[in-house]
C-alpha cells in the first residue's frame, strides 16, 4: 500500500503524530470529559520553558485527574501497547511465521503465572531497583520461552508448528496453574482477576516509570537486530552465510521479546491480539523490512492500544471495562477476517 | 600445502553417531569451476555445509584463501563466500531488490543504509540473473524457477570470491538450468569467480565443470578432470549403474548413457549367444541398442566410420569391422565381415539401405548363408527392398536370392528379439 513508497522518516513522522494526537484525545475522555484545549495548556504549563506563558485558568480537579490518573495510565498503554506488538513483530520474524505472537507461543501466560505469584505470596524483593511483580513476570515470560522452545526442537530444528503447538499447551498448563492460585488466593482474588482481564485501571506513575527502562532495553536491543531479522527471514542457514551470528541473535531476539512481553504484562495484565494483529497490519502498509516495521509497529501498538483503553473507559462511563476484552472483541474478528484473506495472498 | 583458493582438508565429519565424511581432502584452483558428484547420502552437502560453516567437522580443515575459516568471524567469511542452497522458503513478501539487497549485509556498517554503489551492485546482479524486470515484484509471488534465479543474484551481490551452489537446477526448467549453469561459466571465466557446485545430472557436471569430485560413502572416489573421473567403472562402482561413456558431439566432453538394468537382470543366459548384425546408414542403430540391452554378444559391420550406426556401434561397445568414411567397402573388409559372421551363432541382416558403396555387404550374406545352413539367419525387412535399393535392382536380386533360402524373415525388432528368445530357451 501506498505508505510502502514513503521515505522512512516521514513515514516514522507521520505515526508519530498520530500517537500523539491519540494520546492527548485520550486523555481528555472518560468519567470526567475535559476538553483537549485544556489539556494542551496544562501539559505546556508543566514543561519549564512554556510555563511563563500558560495561564492556568483550570480547575485544580481536573488538573488532579489529568495528572494523577489519566496521564499515567494513557502513557502506560502506550508503552504496552508498543511492548506487545513489538514483541509480536519479532517472534513472527525470529520465527518466520506470521501466526506467533507472545499470547500463542505461551509467553504471556508465562508472564502472567510470575506476576500472579509476586501478588499472591506478597513477595517484596528489589534487584537494582527492579521491584517484585515486573521482575516475576519477566522470568515467568523468558522460563515459558526456553520451555517451548526446547519442546519444539528437534536436532537442530525447531519446527514451526511444533512451537505452536507447544506454545498453545505449555500455555493453557500455566493457566492452569494460575487458576489454581486464584482459587487459594483468598481476599487477593478480586485485585489478581481483574488484573487477569487487562486493565490499566488505577496505575499511577510508579507504574509508568517502573516499565520504561524495561522497554527501553527491549526495544533497543531489537531495534538493534532489526537487518539481522530481515535476513532471518530467508531462513536461519542463510543468514549465517551472511554472516549473521544466527544463535547469538536468536537468544537477544528471545530475551528481549519476553522482556517486552513482560513489561506488558506487568503493566497491564493480559492483553490478547495487540502482538498477533499489530505487526500484520503494519507489515500491509510498510514493507516487511524490520527496519521500518519495528518502529512503526512500536507506534502503531502504542495508538491501537491507547484507543482501546479510552473506549473501555467511556463505552459504560462511569464504569469501566477491562481493556483485554476490547482488544480481543475488536482483534479475534480482525484476524479471522486476515486468516480468510490469506487464502488468496501469503500475508 | 595449500594452494587453491579453497583448501578442504582431511574432514571428517559426522551426525550423532553416524559418521557421514570420513576423511575428504580436495583443493581448487581460483576461477576454476568444480562439480561435486556422487549418489545420495555420499556426503555431498555435508561437505557443503562443512565448508560454509553451518556444521563443524569433527576433525580436518577447510582453509578459505588462505585463512582456516575457524580463525575468522561470520561476517568476514560472507565476504568472501556466498551460498545458494537448494531451495529458499520465503513466506514473507519482500521485493525482490529488497531480497537482493540483502547480499550487501556482511559490507554495510550497523546502522548505515545502502548507498548507490550497493543498489548499483544489486541491479548488476539481478541483470546477469534475469531478474531485473521481476525487481519490484513481491517474492512470494515469483515461480520456484525465478526465486532461485533471485537468491542466486542475492548470492552475487555479497561479491564473493567463492560460490556454493546446493543443486541450484534441480526446481528450474531445462532452459533455466543451463542458463544458470552458462552464468556459473561465464563468470568463472570472465570474473575469476570460483565455484563449487553439488550436481545430481552428471552430464552436466561433465559439461560444465573444471574439475570433478566424485563422492563415495563420505569418501572421494576420484577427482580431476571429467575424463578422467567420468568412466564407466567409476560410474559403476559408485552408482553400481551400468554406463556408456560417449563423447559429447560439440564440446568433446565425456556423456553418459545408462544402460536399463532390468533388461539385464532377465533370467535368462543370453551372452552366450553371438549375433553379427549386418547394418549401415543408422537402420540398425535400435537394433543394435535392444540386442546390447538384452545381453547379447553383439558385433556389427561393415559400417562407414562417422556413419550414425557406426556411432551407435561404438557407444555401445561393440566390436566393429569398419571401412574408411564415404568409400566403397574393400576385400580385406568384405573378407573381415566374412570372418565374423562365421563366428557368430545368429547373423541379422537390418533394414538398410543398399548403394553401390555397401552393397558387397548384402553379397556376403548371401555367401555365408550358401555355405553354412547351421547359423540362423533373420532379414529384418521393416521396408520393402524395392524402396531402398539404389542399385538399380542388383541389390534386389541378390536380395530375393537370399529369400529363396527360405531364412527368417520378420519385419520388427521385437519380433526379432522373439525369436531370438526362443533359442536361447
Amino acid at each position: 500500500m501506498g505508505l510502502r513508497k514513503l521515505p522512512w522518516k516521514i513515514t516514522i513522522l507521520l505515526f508519530a503524530f498520530i500517537l500523539c494526537l491519540t494520546m492527548v484525545l485520550a486523555t481528555g475522555v472518560g468519567a470526567v470529559n475535559v476538553n483537549p484545549g485544556e489539556i494542551n495548556k496544562m501539559l505546556l504549563s508543566h514543561l519549564p520553558f512554556f510555563s511563563s506563558w500558560v495561564v492556568p485558568d483550570w480547575s485544580k480537579v481536573d488538573e488532579t485527574i489529568i495528572f494523577e490518573f489519566r496521564l499515567p495510565r494513557v502513557i502506560l498503554a502506550a508503552l504496552a501497547g508498543a511492548s506487545l506488538a513489538l514483541a509480536g513483530a519479532t517472534f513472527q520474524g525470529l520465527f518466520r511465521n506470521p501466526m506467533a505472537d507472545p499470547y500463542v507461543i505461551g509467553v504471556s501466560s508465562g508472564a502472567v503465572l510470575g506476576a500472579a505469584i509476586a501478588v499472591i505470596f506478597s513477595i517484596d524483593i528489589n534487584i537494582f531497583g527492579f521491584s517484585a511483580v515486573p521482575l516475576m513476570a519477566f522470568l515467568g515470560a523468558l522460563l515459558t520461552i526456553l520451555i517451548v522452545y526446547h519442546i519444539a526442537k528437534f536436532g537442530r530444528k525447531v519446527a514451526v508448528l511444533t512451537l505452536l503447538l507447544a506454545g498453545v499447551v505449555v500455555s493453557s498448563l500455566l493457566s492452569a496453574v494460575v487458576s489454581f492460585l486464584l482459587f487459594m488466593s483468598g481476599e487477593k482474588l478480586h485485585q489478581i482477576i481483574f488484573w487477569l482481564m487487562g486493565s490499566f485501571s488505577g496505575r499511577h506513575w510508579n507504574y509508568v516509570l517502573m516499565g520504561i527502562p524495561y522497554f527501553l532495553l527491549g526495544m533497543g536491543a531489537i531495534f538493534y537486530y532489526a537487518r539481522e531479522l530481515n535476513v532471518m527471514l530467508l531462513g536461519e542457514e542463510s543468514a549465517q552465510h551472511l554472516g549473521v551470528e544466527v544463535e547469538k541473535v536468536k537468544k537477544v531476539l528471545l530475551i528481549s521479546a519476553s522482556l517486552l512481553t513482560a513489561t506488558a504484562v506487568s503493566g497491564g495484565g493480559i492483553i490478547g491480539f495487540v502482538g498477533l494483529i499489530i505487526p500484520h497490519i503494519v507489515r500491509i502498509l510498510v514493507g516487511p523490512d524490520h527496519r521500518i516495521l519495528l518502529p512503526a509497529v512500536a507506534f502503531m501498538g502504542a495508538i491501537s492500544l491507547v484507543l482501546a483503553d479510552a473506549i473501555a473507559r467511556i463505552v459504560l462511563a462511569p464504569m469501566e471495562i477491562p481493556v483485554g476484552i476490547i482488544t480481543t472483541l475488536f482483534g479475534g474478528p480482525f484476524f479471522i477476517y486476515l486468516l480468510r484473506q490469506r487464502k488468496n495472498a501469503p500475508l | 600445502m595449500c594452494t587453491g583458493v579453497l583448501d578442504v582438508h582431511e574432514i571428517f565429519c559426522s551426525y550423532g553417531n553416524t559418521p557421514i565424511l570420513k576423511g575428504v581432502n580436495f583443493s581448487i584452483p581460483k576461477g576454476n569451476f568444480l562439480g561435486i558428484i556422487g549418489p545420495n547420502g555420499s556426503g555431498k552437502s555435508t561437505i557443503l555445509k562443512t565448508i560454509s560453516r553451518v556444521l563443524t567437522p569433527a576433525s580436518g580443515k577447510v582453509i578459505l584463501l588462505d585463512q582456516d575459516i575457524n580463525s575468522i568471524t561470520r561476517v568476514e567469511m560472507s565476504r568472501r563466500l556466498a551460498v545458494v542452497p537448494q531451495e529458499t522458503r520465503i513466506d514473507f513478501d519482500f521485493t525482490v531488490e529488497e531480497i537482493v539487497l540483502m547480499g550487501r549485509l556482511p559490507h554495510l556498517g550497523k546502522f548505515k543504509k545502502e548507498s548507490q554503489r550497493d543498489f548499483d551492485l544489486a541491479r548488476e546482479a539481478m541483470e546477469l540473473t534475469g531478474t531485473l524486470h521481476l525487481a519490484h515484484r513481491k517474492i512470494t509471488e515469483l515461480s520456484g524457477g525465478e526465486k532461485q534465479r533471485v537468491i542466486i543474484a542475492r548470492a552475487l551481490t555479497q561479491e564473493p570470491e567463492v560460490i556454493l551452489l546446493d543443486e541450484p537446477t534441480s526446481h528450474l526448467d531445462i532452459n533455466y538450468q543451463t542458463e544458470v549453469l552458462d552464468l556459473m561459466k561465464k563468470l568463472s571465466r570472465e570474473n575469476q569467480l570460483t565455484v563449487v557446485m553439488v550436481l545430481h545430472d552428471l552430464n552436466m557436471a561433465a559439461q560444465y565443470c573444471d574439475y570433478l569430485v566424485l563422492l563415495s560413502r563420505g569418501k572421494v572416489f576420484a577427482q580431476g578432470s571429467p575424463q578422467e573421473v567420468m568412466t564407466a567403472p567409476n560410474i559403476k562402482a559408485v552408482y553400481n549403474s551400468d554406463v556408456i561413456i560417449t563423447n559429447h558431439p560439440v564440446n568433446n566432453r565425456p556423456m553418459l548413457i545408462h544402460l536399463s538394468k532390468t533388461d539385464n537382470s532377465s533370467s535368462k543366459k543370453t551372452d552366450n549367444i553371438s549375433i553379427h548384425v549386418v547394418g549401415g546408414g543408422g537402420a540398425s542403430s535400435l537394433l543394435l541398442q535392444e540386442l546390447v540391452t538384452f545381453g547379447y554378444k553383439v558385433t556389427c559391420g561393415v559400417l562407414n566410420v562417422g556413419d550414425s550406426d557406426w556411432e551407435k556401434a561404438r557407444a555401445l561397445g561393440i566390436e566393429i569391422v569398419a571401412a574408411p568414411p564415404f568409400s566403397a567397402i574393400s576385400e580385406t573388409c568384405y573378407q573381415k565381415n566374412l570372418e565374423f559372421m562365421k563366428e557368430a551363432d545368429v547373423v541379422i541382416l537390418a533394414s538398410i539401405p543398399f548403394g553401390s558403396g555397401n552393397l558387397k555387404n548384402l553379397e556376403a550374406v548371401l555367401e555365408i548363408n550358401s555355405k553354412n545352413n547351421s547359423r540362423s539367419l533373420i532379414v529384418l525387412e521393416e521396408d520393402d527392398i524395392s524402396k531402398r535399393d539404389y542399385t538399380g535392382g542388383k541389390a534386389s536380386d541378390i536380395y530375393h536370392k537370399l529369400i529363396k533360402a527360405k531364412p527368417s524373415v520378420v519385419h520388427s525388432i521385437k519380433e526379432v528379439t522373439t525369436i531370438l528368445g526362443e533359442m536361447t530357451l
